[in-house]
């Protein structure tokens, strides 16, 4: 149980000597510097920066981005394992920029498990134990409790090459929680195990953060698992904080367009609108509709003064509907059926609309056997969502526009 | 269905194993023919070995059982011998796995300029023959004394071979030990582990499989060493077994083959004992099941 507070948080990789020359030679080739787009300053490599962030007593704080977004440098300077270019972390209100892995009170775990190949599963998990010199009596109890709490007891006495990857996962965790740490730091903890067991200890990892009462930091690329797990989500992309929020939070009140796009499968569909003034009323122009925007969009928009402005419209799969509406808050298009995948209770089209793809969620219970008879391929259809369901986006900025 | 082209091959294959097989026969049993004949004609009497007959089994007339064995071991200090040559190599062997292990997790650890400046050194000094430095080095050990702390004597040449050891030991140590993962070096630190006890604890033990086939290599070379002893110690005082092996020509030329014989089957004995016991301690694999699945 711990605060962590990270503050102004920057990490810079200063250049290699080797890789420098590697970029000299390739900008004669012109060749594209980098394929992420970190920002790379004279010092190094920026991974990470300004970085704020108070993490709550007991609280599980999911990291979440695309591979290269800084989220498992983060993690790796909360562990001490990399230097902390600029800023202050602070565990417990202490400082602890320059303090040793072993003295900051936590544990990890690590998406290879990282298990200790020479010693059983046993002396794996008493590992941190023993370092501490705790009382032989006392490791065994504590080590039993843990394999029971992760139900590994029968496998103690074995060696981590004879276990399965599930298995050294649990073995993995155990050896963190049994020095019962101030914060239990997990780097993709599931990416190695196969679809079903990942649901499985996703299971497992909530009821353990329930169990012991630890500060929980978690990485991943899954967005998935970051819904599911976190009590707060921390979105990164390259190397910048995007969001900090619930899950509701993200999902339902995307900061920008990279949040609206990264949260939520399939992904949210956008589409390019304006935003025209007429007569002190707001106007949305869409494919050309004309439809009045509501009093709140109104309100803030009046404030920035703007007359017209290029928009982006997100709209989540599962709120567009098949056919037309008279309502007149709902915005129409039509679109070409190219794929259509039914899973069960609900069916999965990708449709093209002026040459974009989009997709569409449709729960089979929901529409009438005649309408489930159209979604078929090469199909034109009309579809239409509900303007209170969309997310309005500055174009140029990315930023959300709505409350 | 198998066309004949799809055979072809197959048997193709199967000639030229069967012609790797003679092949190798052949070499092997070119090795092994002076090891056989040494030990064939330490079981012989004198003259049997000095005349035609040395290519011969032993007949009831030219064995000697044992003699030469008695011989070998009672005459010129050979238990003195063996003392000195068993400390040399098990010293050095000791030094050569400890610091080169030691040395090369911590240049393939710290990347940089001195690290790969330091690799770069130890893979050239195995380039580098023996007979270059010896001269300059017999000297340097002559003269060289550093508080006291001479290196011309049984106790410290260890030091020497520490030095010429290092390169081979830290080429292979540092080539195994890119191969683990850092993970898990890691997690020994944030285990609680300081960098002592993450190599003593975490990679030293893992590396125990590369620890044999570097100690059996070194082992090998320093036990068998002739000419860094001979340009180093000094002669009358101490004689590692090469050494003592050519004491056996007595000074009018004059050789006594069978205890000669005899000696270097008992000095190559516990090198391939060594070997033997080494080798089934070389495991592979202890590393797979460490990291994923």
């Amino acid at each position: 149980m711990a605060k962590v507070i990270l503050k102004d948080i920057k990490k810079i990789y200063p250049h290699s000597g080797s890789s420098r020359k590697r970029s000299l030679f390739k900008r004669k080739k012109n060749e594209p510097e980098k394929k992420s787009n970190l920002q790379i300053t004279d010092q190094g490599v920026v991974a990470v920066q300004s970085f704020n962030l108070a993490i709550e007593d007991n609280e599980f704080i999911v990291l979440v981005g695309p591979s290269g977004c800084g989220k498992s440098t983060t993690l790796r300077m909360i562990a001490g394992l990399e230097e902390i270019t600029e800023g202050e972390l602070y565990i417990d209100g202490e400082l602890m920029n320059k303090v040793e892995p072993k003295d900051r009170d936590i544990a990890m775990v690590f998406q290879s498990y990282a298990l200790y190949p020479h010693l059983t599963i046993r002396q794996n998990i008493a590992f941190p134990l023993t370092i501490e010199k705790v009382p032989k009596d006392e490791i065994n109890q504590r080590v039993e409790q843990a394999a029971e709490i992760l139900g590994i007891t029968d496998l103690l006495e074995r060696r981590p090459k004879a276990l399965s990857g599930g298995q050294r996962q649990r073995v993995a965790i155990g050896r963190a929680i049994v020095r019962e740490p101030k914060i239990l730091l997990m780097d993709e903890p599931l990416s190695n195990l196969d679809a079903k067991l990942r649901t499985q200890m996703r299971a497992e990892i909530i009821k353990l953060h329930r169990r012991i009462d630890t500060t929980f930091v978690y990485v991943t690329h899954d967005q998935v698992e970051a819904m599911t797990l976190g009590d707060r989500i921390v979105i990164m992309k390259d190397g910048f904080v995007q969001q900090v929020g619930t899950p509701q939070e993200v999902f339902n009140r995307p900061r920008n367009i990279f949040v609206a796009g990264f949260i939520g499968t399939p992904q949210m569909n956008f589409f390019d609108a304006k935003i025209i003034l007429e007569h002190k009323q707001y106007y949305l122009e869409f494919n050309k509709q004309k439809i009045a925007l509501t009093d709140e969009l109104n309100e803030k928009l009046a404030k920035t003064s703007v007359d017209t402005m290029d928009i982006i419209l997100g709209i989540r799969p599962n709120h567009i509907q098949i056919g037309a509406s008279d309502d007149d808050q709902v915005v129409e298009f039509e679109g070409k059926i190219e794929v259509a995948e039914m899973m069960g209770t609900e069916m999965h089209l990708h449709i093209l609309v002026e040459d974009e793809e989009k997709t569409v969620v449709v729960q089979i219970a929901d529409i009438s056997e005649e309408q489930l008879a159209q979604l078929k391929e090469d199909n034109i259809l009309k579809f239409g969502f509900d303007l209170s369901h969309s997310h309005f986006f500055d174009a140029e900025t990315e930023l959300r526009i709505q409350k | 269905m198998k066309t004949d082209k799809d055979k072809k091959p197959l048997q193709t294959k199967k000639i030229l194993g069967r012609i790797g097989t003679i092949v190798f026969a052949i070499i092997c049993a070119l090795y092994m023919y002076p090891v056989v004949m040494v030990i064939l004609n330490s079981l012989k009497v004198e003259s049997a070995i000095q005349t035609s007959r040395a290519f011969e089994f032993p007949t009831a007339e030219s064995f000697s059982g044992l003699e030469n064995y008695g011989k070998a071991i009672n005459s010129q200090g050979f238990l003195k011998s063996f003392g000195y040559s068993l400390f040399i190599t098990a010293s050095s062997v000791f030094l050569i796995l400890l610091c080169c292990s030691m040395f090369a997790w911590y240049i393939t650890r710290r990347k940089g300029i001195f690290s790969k400046i330091m690799y770069l050194l130890c893979a050239f000094s195995m380039v580098v023959p023996f007979q270059m430095v010896m001269f300059t080095l017999s000297q340097t050990a002559d003269r060289l004394n550093i508080f006291g702390l001479r290196f011309n004597t049984p106790w410290t040449i260890c030091f020497i071979y520490l030095g010429f050891g290092a390169g081979l030991a830290v080429f292979l140590f540092s080539g195994f030990i890119r191969s683990i993962p850092i993970e898990i070096e890691e997690a020994a630190l944030i285990d609680g582990c300081n960098p002592l006890q993450v190599f003593f604890k975490v990679v030293f033990p893992i590396l125990r499989p590369t620890m044999i086939s570097v100690g059996i290599l070194e082992t090998m070379w320093v036990w068998n060493d002739y000419l860094l002893p001979t340009l180093v110690l000094d002669i009358k005082k101490y004689r590692t077994i090469p050494m003592l092996i050519q004491y056996f020509r007595g000074s009018y030329g004059k050789v006594e083959m069978g205890p000669m014989m005899a000696s270097i089957v008992l000095t190559i004995l516990p090198v391939i004992l060594i070997y033997l016991l080494g080798q089934k301690h070389i495991i592979k694999g202890v590393m797979s099941g460490s990291v994923k699945g």
